[in-house]
């Protein structure tokens, strides 16, 4: 126990160095790059089960909090001083072997996927920083390390996401998901400088100190600010916010469907199963704050911002099946179907606390990384091309794509018993139901939930039902082809083992995982609240007119699907929506995605417009204005006689323009290439400065 | 100390005089716009900013008293006066030498910058204060970059100018980064709190490092290698008075506070770069850069076939050669540092001065514009004869006694015992290496016969006297080096070194 809690640390540290070595290697030697980055995970995964298993023992001594820290100075000011820490507990033991887990499945998916890109070098750079990233959010025990980590997996998603930058749609879209996962990151910021200031620590556990513990939740509870609320509440929501961002939750969920421009497959998985986990698991780290401080048994007096959470939640999730129910593309229905299983984790949290939530979010996270390597498979399958109305009849043609599918999209309808989507999606049901406060979040759950075995039963009956429509369309072009791919001529053909046998693993696990946090042996949860779980059916007995109720949806859901899709399947790639047809206005504004996009391009994006506008604008007339002034003056002084008019275009209009265009041709004909040199030398040059120095010391 | 306004005001009178100036050049240059006569608004804007400078040096003098700011904000005392007057002498000099300038029609701005990056550069020697010293080397920075690129139908120039902006904004960054790191390790921002600080806390891996960042910071100001990449850019596509000012004005700020940094803040980290007796501190790691410096400058000036590409390398080894005596400590070395940091300012004004006026001749800096100059304007190629050879550090002009001074010091410095005898041979034997491209410059300048085609050059009468008044200087300083010495040793004296 005690050995691998106390080197925690090096889970992230390996992977970091990897990151660090390969980006130093030359592009050519990507088998070297290859390996590193691969090893590292491979032994991030050692060390994590390692860890996981450590946990385990801990319930064995019936400690209550099988919870381990190890604090250190980062630097010490004057008198005092800022302290990191790292921690080892169950929540973040199973974040880590998730993490990891999916993480190599990532690495070595990526192996095949990237074998021809020219730039696999940088990719796998890529990669291992944002492994090493993520994994340092699970166990960086200060909200500042966490904060650290995570603006760290931000910039690793921004420069996976825009990996071909050479096409304009990724460039675009990464921007975006940097920009609007930055607004949520400034209320993350916000918050931890409250917190700071309220507490004056950040780190969650420290020996009674930490701001996670009892004594500073008390304080935080017990201090009130404006309208009622508590600074615990205050700070709470503010972290909210950053959850939100990253999670991709309404209002900031914009950013997630775009994301999918990254290489299928590795930026899917990261923005489906990993990356976006990472707000649900902040929310669940700082669960004691949620909770207003106030140590209450969950679902009893619940505070603000746990209402909050749940609220966002629910509309999330219903709000985001919406949109899925009429997109075309296959990975944006996906990438809308995360959005909104994200939602259904913030619902458990907000009302069955940290073990419902999770529970779903790894339950998840493995059937949505099989439901993204299937859609990969039926990509490449298909010679890239990612509309299902193009699609069709892959049943027979792609018989283990079709199979692994089939269980993936079960779980994630929630298909009873055998299927862990069903299992810890009933869980948040469960706790909705009984939720104090409101019965609104269930009833958007269970619409939800209808909404979610629709689309879903929609998209297998489009691609994997009726007949192939892609024949008629060779290659549609996405501009760039994601990988040269040798297909068989013309015909779509099963995808080769090193993508299939990733599939059947992952089915497997989707099949086991849900045993582990049924309402009879609630095993997940004991084991995140540190105690021992025992089998007893009589919960089950309790709990069935829940799963009753889940169940009857599911089948409403997958019917209705069946009917509007699957009884008669699509005649031609072009021929409308049968929703289309029966609601055209309806489902062209779900396709167009509620025009969310154009009202903040029509509100924020505009006023911002508006505001430069208006700043433009005074600075011609105040700025302008002083030269006129100053103009007038020396004219007294000066020789010639123009008119006030030719002076102020002369001197602010075509010198502007003039000077702006000299400035950009000369930026034209700036030479790329050497510049990075220098920079590189400079680097270098410190380094090897620091280097003789600190060897110095050490041997002085 | 309590402080009024009124007193600020006169303890910074220079400095506010200089930004009167660059306001008062800007709007007579917008008056004079209107007659279109870019030589009329040259000469004015020019005569106007040299007044400046010439008046700030007399109100340093008559004016300005001793004493210092709170916190060490701001410093007035005889060793900084003198410095000060230095720079300001060598702008006025690059400011005549611009007279010329047909490259834009922005003349104001032109001379405003110069004038107000000489003002960066006076708070640089002012400051006593970590934070002061930062933002004054970024107004310096800024200035400068703006000066690099400010010819805008040379692509190179814009090229060259965002490369040193870019290099600039990473060092400045890391110097940045290291202060801070100082900052943590010893708690204050002041020169002499941090030398106490230092003191009590002892070397800490922490200090250490800052120690290093703030090295490279400053380092890239001196143009030292590694952290010179992008002198041979900006000094050949600069304008020929705007190198010319990055090249003397910048330096001689630079490295007076980099002496002064590194003696009165961490003088108790100095360390040890004698010979076998390595000491982590801030002298191996400045004794590494000159060693770097002295090489690789004079190693990669042999390539050259551009003049100001050559004096941009011959530039990164003199930052060598300098950095020696800071390397070797101690108030003689302070003493070193600037006496070779003036001379060698002058000689490089003045040969930029020759360069440009071959330039505006003949079309061009490379080595085939400079031959047989001698046929053509003798006494320009005396001049330029004269420079070199005292770059080359040839008896008895300037540059020899201070390149001699310098290497007297290392070897007599504190750290006694000939300690410092590496780098000095390291310096003799790189020097040896430097005259064959001075040589190769003086051959084609009085041997060879001219290839180029010339022009008529435009009249060129301020800048053929800035040339001849640096001459003069150089070789007067060679032979008389107590006119700057004696009273350099008193200043020092009396600031209490």
């Amino acid at each position: 126990m005690h050995a691998i809690a106390t080197h925690i640390w090096l889970i992230p540290l390996l992977p970091l160095l990897a990151a660090g070595v390969v980006a130093l290697l030359p592009k050519r030697a990507s088998t070297a790059a290859i390996g590193l980055a691969t090893g590292s995970m491979g032994l991030a995964l050692v060390l994590s089960l390692a860890a996981f298993l450590a946990t385990l023992g801990g319930h064995a001594d019936g400690a209550a909090h099988a919870t381990h820290i190890g604090n250190f100075d980062w630097f010490r000011l004057g008198t005092g001083s800022v302290r990191l820490g790292f921690l080892l507990d169950p929540l973040g033991a199973v974040m880590l072997v998730m993490v990891s887990f999916v993480g190599l499945l990532i690495f070595i998916f990526s192996i095949g996927y990237m074998a021809h890109d020219p730039n696999r070098t940088r990719f796998f750079c890529f990669l291992a920083l944002f492994a090493s990233a993520m994994l340092g959010v699970v166990v960086a025990n200060s909200l500042l390390l966490l904060f650290a980590c995570w603006e760290v997996m931000g910039v690793a998603s921004y420069l996976l996401i825009g990996f071909w930058y050479h096409k304009p749609s990724a460039a675009v879209a990464a921007k975006k998901a940097f920009l609007v996962t930055r607004i949520g990151d400034i209320g993350l910021f916000l918050g931890m400088l409250w917190m700071y200031h309220a507490t004056g620590t950040l780190l969650f556990f420290d020996d009674g100190r930490g701001c996670l513990e009892a004594d500073a939740l008390t304080q935080l509870g017990g201090t009130a600010v404006r309208g009622g609320l508590t600074a615990a509440t205050g700070i709470a929501l503010l972290l909210l916010v950053g959850a939100i961002g990253k999670s991709g939750q309404v209002p900031l969920h914009v950013w997630l469907p775009d994301a999918m421009e990254g290489p299928t497959p590795v930026s899917a998985l990261i923005h489906a199963a990993t990356m976006v986990a990472a707000g649900v698991f902040l929310v669940a780290r700082v669960f004691p704050l949620m909770t207003g401080g106030v140590d209450t048994p969950v679902g009893e007096g619940t505070s603000v911002a746990l209402q909050a959470v749940a609220g966002v939640g629910a509309l999330t999730a219903v709000f985001a099946a919406c949109l899925a129910v009429a997109q075309q593309d296959i990975k944006r229905i996906l990438a809308y179907s995360t959005v909104s299983q994200l939602g259904y984790m913030f619902l458990g949290l907000g009302t069955g606390g940290v073990a419902v939530g999770m529970f779903h979010l790894i339950t998840h996270a493995f059937f949505k990384a099989l439901l993204f390597l299937g859609a990969g498979s039926v990509i490449h399958g298909c010679h890239e091309q990612q509309d299902i109305r193009w699609m069709g009849g892959l049943r027979r043609l792609m018989p283990v794509t079709y199979a692994t599918y089939a269980v993936g999209m079960m779980a994630l309808a929630g298909v009873p018993l055998f299927f862990s989507g069903f299992w810890s999606k009933d869980e948040i049901l469960h706790a909705a139901w009984s939720w104090a406060p409101s019965r609104w979040p269930f009833v958007l759950g269970v619409v939800g939930a209808f909404l979610t075995a629709f689309y879903m039963t929609r998209q297998m009956a489009e691609v994997f039902f009726g007949q192939y429509r892609g024949g008629v369309r060779p290659h549609v072009g996405h501009g760039i082809p994601e990988a040269t791919h040798g297909g068989t001529a013309g015909g779509v053909h099963e995808s080769p083992g090193v993508m299939t046998v990733p599939l059947v693993l992952l089915a497997g696990s989707t099949l086991v995982l849900g045993w582990l946090g049924t309402p009879a042996w609630p095993w997940f949860e004991a084991y995140l609240n540190g105690h021992s779980a025992h089998l007893d059916f009589g919960r089950l007995a309790a709990a069935w007119p829940m799963m009753l109720v889940s169940v009857v949806v599911v089948a409403l859901g997958i019917g209705t699907g069946w009917w509007v899709y699957g009884r008669r399947s699509r005649v031609g790639a072009t021929a409308p929506d049968p929703l289309e047809s029966q609601f055209p206005r309806i489902f062209r504004g779900l396709q167009a995605r509620l025009y969310v996009d154009e009202l903040y391009d029509a509100t924020v994006v505009r006023l911002h417009h508006v505001v430069s506008m208006v700043c433009g604008w005074m600075d011609e007339l105040v700025l302008g204005g002083l030269v006129t002034l100053v103009g007038l003056g020396s004219r007294l002084a000066a020789f010639s006689a123009r008119s006030l008019d030719e002076l102020l275009v002369n001197l602010g209009f075509d010198a502007g323009c003039a000077s702006t265009r000299w400035g950009g041709r000369g930026f034209s004909w700036l030479q790329n290439g050497s510049a990075q040199r220098y920079l590189g030398g400079l680097g270098l040059g410190l380094a090897t400065l620091a280097i003789l120095v600190l060897w110095g010391w050490r041997h002085g | 100390m309590a402080m009024n306004y009124l007193d600020l005001a006169r303890l910074a009178a220079a400095e506010i005089l200089l930004v009167v100036t660059a306001l008062v050049v800007l709007s007579v240059d917008l008056g004079l716009r209107q007659c279109d006569d870019l030589a009329r608004r040259t000469r004015w804007a020019v005569a106007l900013g040299v007044a400046g400078c010439v008046s700030a040096v007399v109100i340093l003098w008559e004016l300005v008293p001793e004493g210092a700011m709170p916190a060490g904000m701001f410093a007035s005392d005889a060793l900084t006066r003198g410095v000060k007057a230095g720079v300001l002498l060598l702008t006025a000099g690059s400011l005549l030498l611009s007279r010329g300038i047909r490259f834009t029609p922005h003349v104001g701005e032109y001379v405003a910058t110069v004038i107000l990056g000489a003002v960066g550069m006076l708070l640089i020697v002012s400051s006593e204060n970590v934070l002061i010293l930062f933002l004054a080397l970024e107004l310096a920075s800024l200035c400068l970059y703006i000066l690099t690129g400010f010819d805008k139908r040379s692509a190179q120039g814009t090229e060259a100018a965002l490369k040193y902006f870019l290099f600039g904004g990473m060092a400045g960054a890391v110097l940045l980064f290291g202060l801070s790191l100082v900052y943590g390790a010893t708690g204050a921002i002041e020169f002499g709190k941090i030398a106490q600080g230092v003191a009590e806390s002892g070397v800490s891996p922490v200090l250490l490092m800052g120690l290093v960042m703030v090295m490279v910071g400053l380092g890239f100001k001196v143009a030292s290698a590694p952290f010179h990449f992008w002198a041979p850019d900006a000094y050949q596509a600069a304008p020929t008075p705007a190198a010319g000012f990055i090249a003397a004005g910048s330096k001689v700020a630079s490295f007076f506070i980099l002496a002064k940094l590194a003696e009165s803040a961490f003088g108790p980290a100095m360390g040890s770069s004698a010979w076998g007796r390595f000491a982590p501190g801030w002298s191996p790691v400045l004794a590494t850069m000159a060693a770097m410096s002295m090489v690789w400058g004079n190693l990669a000036a042999l390539m050259q076939t551009n003049v100001k590409r050559l004096l941009a390398y011959s530039a990164v080894a003199h930052a060598g050669y300098t950095l020696v005596a800071i390397a070797a400590g101690g108030p003689e070395g302070l003493s070193a540092v600037t006496f070779y940091a003036v001379t060698y300012a002058i000689t490089t004004l003045g040969a930029f001065g020759v360069v440009g006026l071959v330039e505006s001749a003949t079309g061009g800096a490379e080595l085939d514009h400079f031959a047989g100059l001698v046929k053509r304007s003798p006494r320009l190629a005396v001049c330029l004869g004269i420079f070199v050879l005292s770059l080359a550090g040839i008896p008895p002009l300037a540059g020899f006694f201070g390149k001699f001074y310098l290497f007297l010091v290392a070897l007599d410095g504190s750290v006694g015992s000939l300690g410092l005898l590496w780098l000095v041979a390291l310096g003799a034997a790189t020097t040896c290496v430097s005259f064959y491209y001075y040589l190769v410059l003086l051959k084609k300048v009085f041997v060879e016969d001219a290839v180029m085609p010339e022009r008529a050059a435009p009249g060129t009468g301020v800048e053929s006297a800035v040339v001849w008044a640096s001459t003069i200087l150089v070789v007067l300083l060679g032979c008389f080096p107590g006119w700057i010495l004696t009273p350099l040793r008193s200043a020092l004296m009396a600031v209490g070194w």
